[in-house]
């Protein structure tokens, strides 16, 4: 009972303040008192320290699958009976914090509560359903948070019915609270039949019909949940939306609104004839991720989170094809708006004229009244100025009603974009798809108000069992830093190389080689190589002649690399620049091998590993009678003793959490292969040194890639920082392709920011931006 | 005539090495440690360094260590 009252929870000192001892039943004095204790003490012990001796087991606790901490902490036991159902419930109430194989960890927070509100479980069924699940008796924290925290979820609907926004409550005095706030008064439209403002239309719709929890309750509470209910509702202004659901957020009124779509009911927007071909078949959780999407007939707002490679697109276009309105389909690149389409022409029957892309140098108009429009976040948040094209294609995107709006890869895109996205697109429902919800900045919170609650999260390792997404062997390939080029990474002068010193660490280069080598000619497999080291990406690419992708390649010339790629058998590795983290479909690829990354990003990791999760069907071929216990291999490579090391581990933390172990793997290249890979003899590693460090501080950084690198600002007008002697012609021009070193930058200038402290102090305050 | 000096042999790997001769090029010269390379993974030191470089060490390898926040 001792060492909750962490993690932001405010209900134990609310308990401490406002509970007289009297009230407090006799076993609870004992640990009243411990609370109180622990408190006076440091935290630090408080954290450390955790006695959970007092909890009271059930009789029958051997049966019962979950363990309840009073900090809101619940542990899972995953071989279980009863697990499939615990997981499908506990999922819905609470965030995953670790999932390894046979315990699962998971933290009760306001937001997770909030999300299981919005998928239509009540308060009472939470703490009854957790209750039966769990070996001891719920302790008496909980309880009071779950009461806390969902007190005032879910009891306010936005509903958008025949194009009129309506504020929905079963609740008529929970309207009145809301309509006393001043913004929200104003953006009320009164009925002109109704006079006094206590009227409120009331309406009756069938309850929640909600699968898979039924089972663990007793009768009498799954008849409660299906009665019909009353509901109370008002109308407001559909321009003054936004204000009134900032006003219902938490720091606000505290009453969050669901946004539900009626869908069946528009009869205002045209119905898009497209449905699911008969061979789409939407695996198990794929239909449970859409259930709870679609749990009471009609559509709500949320965020679905599954592994890369799990079939998040089939999600997507299954739930456009159930909602059968118009569908603004956003994706991060170019690249994925193609994928995008073609996935739509894959699994529905959407007919070819209803399908447009609008990509910069793909503008197609729509036709018809209803159809598919898949773009890129950029495109439609651009600010700057516009072709005649895509304005009338914007303009065309801003008159129209969404019936559903699909965001793809959410956690990439910052919240003023998504604000940007959202404000312009009128939009029904919005659907976020994405696997890792996880930001650096931990600006995720921030989705959950901006397009919804995460209505489901798949388990990855189920997956991986289920045969749904590839078992990955991950492994840390530490690589020893040469002599030479530890001493460059030890001087203080070479502070800005450090990480193209450790990237093109010979070792590692010869590791890599090795790597590749074995994989191509052993096992014929198709590998990506990622670097976000830019001079580390060419060098390595060019010294083992391989094709590569990066910011500035250009869009045919990417298609051409990867179809190369998919099928060309003398094309079996590319490189990758952080281009390749997101949404580049290349299910050929089994092998990752990643040799620098972007600092300590979880996201990217888990992003990476992505491009080979699918699941492969050429199991059966490759190996005659049996099945391979790996089929794909993540190999990170790290250069000991540097700044790698720190950054390797904090990358591995989101995937270990997931579940993955990481396997460590310290003599590659093997001591006897000596002359066969490359930079064997000293020389050729004192020249690549000598290389290195001639190379501008510029030039080894990172990649900065353009915010916008797909939107239009790529095709026409740019503002480059580039110097006088390049723009009168007296630097040489350097082609792109098969440049080395410093001169790199120098034909085509991506618009790398020149670093503000040597900019000339007349042009600082134009590029303070 | 021969010189007998009292000191340390350290033996270490490669980076480590490194890692001291840097430490030792960073002071300023009177408190230079090092008597001798002996070869690029060990090295001849003053007798009263080992502290002061083991300290170093552990500090350094803890800065590339991650340890996850409770």
């Amino acid at each position: 009972m001792a060492g909750d009252g962490e993690r932001g929870r405010p209900s134990k000192k609310l308990k401490i303040s406002s509970k007289s001892p009297q009230i407090v039943e006799d076993d609870d004095i004992g640990h009243y008192a411990d609370d109180f204790d622990e408190d006076s003490r440091e935290e630090e012990r408080d954290t450390k320290k955790r006695d959970f001796t007092k909890l009271e087991l059930k009789p029958d606790h051997a049966n019962r699958p979950l363990w309840a901490c009073a900090d809101g902490r619940i542990f899972l036991e995953t071989f279980s009976s009863l697990y499939k159902q615990a997981y499908d419930f506990l999922i819905a109430i609470a965030e995953p914090v670790c999932r390894p194989e046979s315990m699962h960890e998971y933290n009760l927070t306001p937001h997770s509560l909030y999300a299981a509100v919005s998928v239509g479980l009540e308060t009472e069924t939470i703490i009854s359903v957790l209750n039966k699940l769990s070996k001891t008796k719920l302790p008496r924290e909980m309880i009071d948070f779950i009461h806390a925290s969902t007190a005032n979820y879910g009891k306010v609907k936005l509903v958008l019915k025949k194009n009129r926004y309506f504020v929905e409550s079963p609740f008529p005095e929970v309207l009145k609270t809301l309509l006393r706030d001043e913004g929200i008064a104003r953006a009320r439209i009164t009925p002109e039949n109704s006079q006094g403002g206590e009227a409120f239309t009331i309406s009756r719709t069938a309850g929640e019909i909600e699968g898979g929890h039924e089972e663990l309750l007793n009768g009498a509470e799954f008849a409660a949940a299906a009665e019909e209910k009353e509901t109370h509702s008002f109308e407001i202004d559909p321009s003054q939306v936004e204000n009134v659901k900032q006003r219902c957020l938490p720091n606000a009124l505290n009453f969050p609104m669901l946004e539900e779509y009626d869908f069946r009911n528009d009869t205002v927007n045209p119905d898009l004839n497209m449905e699911l071909k008969p061979q789409a078949q939407p695996r198990p959780y794929q239909e449970k991720s859409l259930s709870k999407m679609f749990g009471n007939g009609r559509a709500r707002s949320g965020i679905i989170v599954l592994p890369c490679g799990a079939g998040k697109s089939l999600v997507g276009v299954s739930a456009a094809c159930r909602i059968k309105k118009s569908c603004l389909c956003l994706a991060t690149n170019a690249v994925s708006v193609d994928q995008w389409a073609f996935q739509f022409k894959l699994w529905s029957t959407i007919r070819d004229d209803q399908i447009s892309r609008f990509t910069s140098d793909n503008k197609e108009k729509f036709r018809g009244m209803a159809g598919v429009v898949v773009t890129t976040y950029n495109m439609v948040a651009f600010g700057g100025k516009r072709s005649e094209d895509s304005e009338k294609i914007i303009e065309e995107i801003r008159n129209r009603e969404w019936g559903l709006l699909l965001m793809d890869e959410v956690h990439v895109v910052p919240a003023h974009m998504f604000r940007k996205v959202i404000s312009i697109t009128k939009s029904h429902c919005k659907l976020g798809l994405t696997a890792t919800l996880v930001r650096e900045d931990e600006r995720i919170t921030d989705l959950n108000f901006l397009i919804g609650p995460k209505l489901y999260e798949a388990n990855w390792l189920d997956l991986v069992k289920g045969g749904f997404i590839a078992n990955v062997q991950c492994a840390e390939v530490w690589c020893p830093m040469t002599k030479e080029f530890f001493a460059e990474y030890l001087k203080k002068e070479n502070s800005k190389k450090k990480q193209a010193l450790y990237v093109m660490n010979p070792n590692k280069f010869r590791a890599c080689e090795f790597l590749i080598r074995f994989h191509e000619q052993q096992r014929g497999d198709k590998i990506i190589v990622f670097s976000d080291n830019l001079f580390a990406l060419t060098a390595y690419a060019m010294k083992l002649r391989k094709p590569m992708i990066y910011g500035a390649t250009s869009h045919q010339e990417r298609t051409r690399i990867l179809h190369a790629f998919k099928n060309s058998p003398d094309v079996n590795t590319i490189f990758l620049s952080k281009v390749g983290d997101n949404s580049i479909d290349i299910p050929e690829a089994n092998v990752i091998i990643q040799i620098s990354s972007h600092a300590g990003s979880r996201r990217q990791e888990a992003q990476r590993l992505g491009r080979i999760l699918r699941a492969k069907g050429r199991l059966q071929d490759r190996m005659a009678g049996g099945k391979e216990e790996y089929n794909a291999f993540f190999y990170s490579l790290v250069s000991t003793d540097t700044q790698e090391m720190y950054y390797s581990t904090k990358r591995q933390q989101f995937l270990i959490d997931q579940g993955y172990s990481f396997k460590i793997i310290t003599s590659l290249p093997p001591p006897d292969s000596g002359a066969d890979l490359s930079y064997h003899s000293l020389d050729e590693q004192l020249d690549l040194l000598s290389k290195l460090l001639s190379a501008g501080d510029d030039a080894v950084g990172l990649e900065q890639l353009e915010e916008d690198q797909d939107g239009m600002a790529l095709q026409k007008h740019r503002r480059y920082a580039i110097s006088m002697s390049t723009l009168s012609g007296a630097s040489g021009m350097v082609y792109m392709e098969y440049t080395t070193g410093k001169h790199k930058q120098g034909g085509q200038v991506k618009s790398k920011p020149k670093d503000p402290s040597k900019r000339h102090h007349l042009f600082k305050k134009r590029f303070q931006s | 005539m021969v010189n007998a000096i009292k000191g340390l042999l350290i033996s270490c790997d490669v980076p480590m090495a490194q890692f001291i001769v840097n430490l030792n090029a960073s002071l300023p010269a009177s408190q230079r440690f090092i008597v001798h390379m002996l070869d690029s993974t060990h090295m001849f030191v003053q007798p009263h360094v080992a502290e002061m470089i083991r300290s170093k060490i552990a500090e350094f390898r803890d800065q590339n260590t991650y340890e996850k926040p409770a």
